[in-house]
């Protein structure tokens, strides 16, 4: 199979599926969403813009990770101070 | 120290040169003799008590509460010859066997929501003859992660390609076999 990127892509899927459990609009539309995005990229043969891709996916793996940061944050906040 | 003490009183009592005891010496003989064997007389009677209670019939046992049943051989018998029963412990969840692990894959299967139920068997390809592509696979294997508790790491995943693997996989993991 000339898949380099194979393994790396499908376990950036994993890793986003797992993120994408706790996402504020429900689980199911993130999982359709993903799906759409990863199966729009699928023809994508050359290694070197996969490389880009899955780049760009953790770095959407990071942002996620900053938005339930913040939303945790904001949550405290809130029950800590009522005016904002 | 108890002797010295009662002979230098009593010699004290001497010294005050006559032959005859007098009266305040004697009394304060007395006093000191009956002061220093104080404490020996106690310890006397108490260890007269105490052997008094170990020689009597009715002395009870100290150490042991609660009625005491003396344990016959049969009761020994069944403790050590009887095989212990099956106990399940909760914690743990049912007992797994073969036939529970296939209906629990086959029902995680029907309700994902992309896999026809009325094609599902334990033999079906998931690419094949359901028409998965490989990001539902991923899919598949997560559902079966989250349905048993343990993680199937990717190098195995990719080999789980029909329900039948994925029981055989199980079970390999959990140690049950036909």
């Amino acid at each position: 199979m000339a898949q380099p990127h194979r393994k790396a892509v499908l376990n950036l899927y994993k890793t986003l599926l797992y993120m994408g459990r706790d996402w504020p609009q429900g689980y199911d539309l993130f999982r359709k969403r993903l799906h759409k995005v990863f199966s729009k990229n699928s023809e994508e043969s050359d290694p070197n813009k996969v490389l880009t891709m899955i780049k760009h996916g953790d770095f959407v793996v990071k942002e996620i990770e900053a938005l339930y940061k913040l939303k945790k944050y904001r949550t405290i906040k809130r029950r800590y101070y009522d005016d904002n | 120290m108890a002797a010295a003490s009662l002979i230098r009183s009593a010699f004290s009592g001497l010294l005050r040169k006559s032959t005859t005891i007098k009266t305040p010496v004697a009394c304060r003989l007395f006093t000191v003799a009956l002061q220093q064997k104080y404490h020996t007389v106690k310890t006397i009677a108490n260890l007269y008590n105490t052997s008094d209670l170990q020689n009597g019939v009715s002395r009870s046992r100290q150490y042991a509460t609660g009625p005491v049943r003396k344990v016959t051989p049969q009761d020994i018998a069944d403790r050590v010859i009887k095989k212990p029963q099956f106990v399940r412990n909760y914690s743990h969840g049912p007992p797994l066997t073969i036939d529970i692990i296939k209906s629990r894959v086959l029902l995680v299967l029907q309700l994902f929501d992309k896999v026809n139920p009325e094609k599902l068997s334990l033999e079906s390809h998931f690419i094949q003859d359901l028409g998965l592509d490989s990001l539902d696979h991923v899919e598949v294997i997560m559902a079966m992660e989250d349905e048993f508790g343990f993680e199937i790491p990717d190098g195995d995943a990719e080999r789980l390609l029909k329900p039948k693997d994925i029981v055989q996989y199980i079970c390999d993991k959990e140690d049950i076999f036909e």
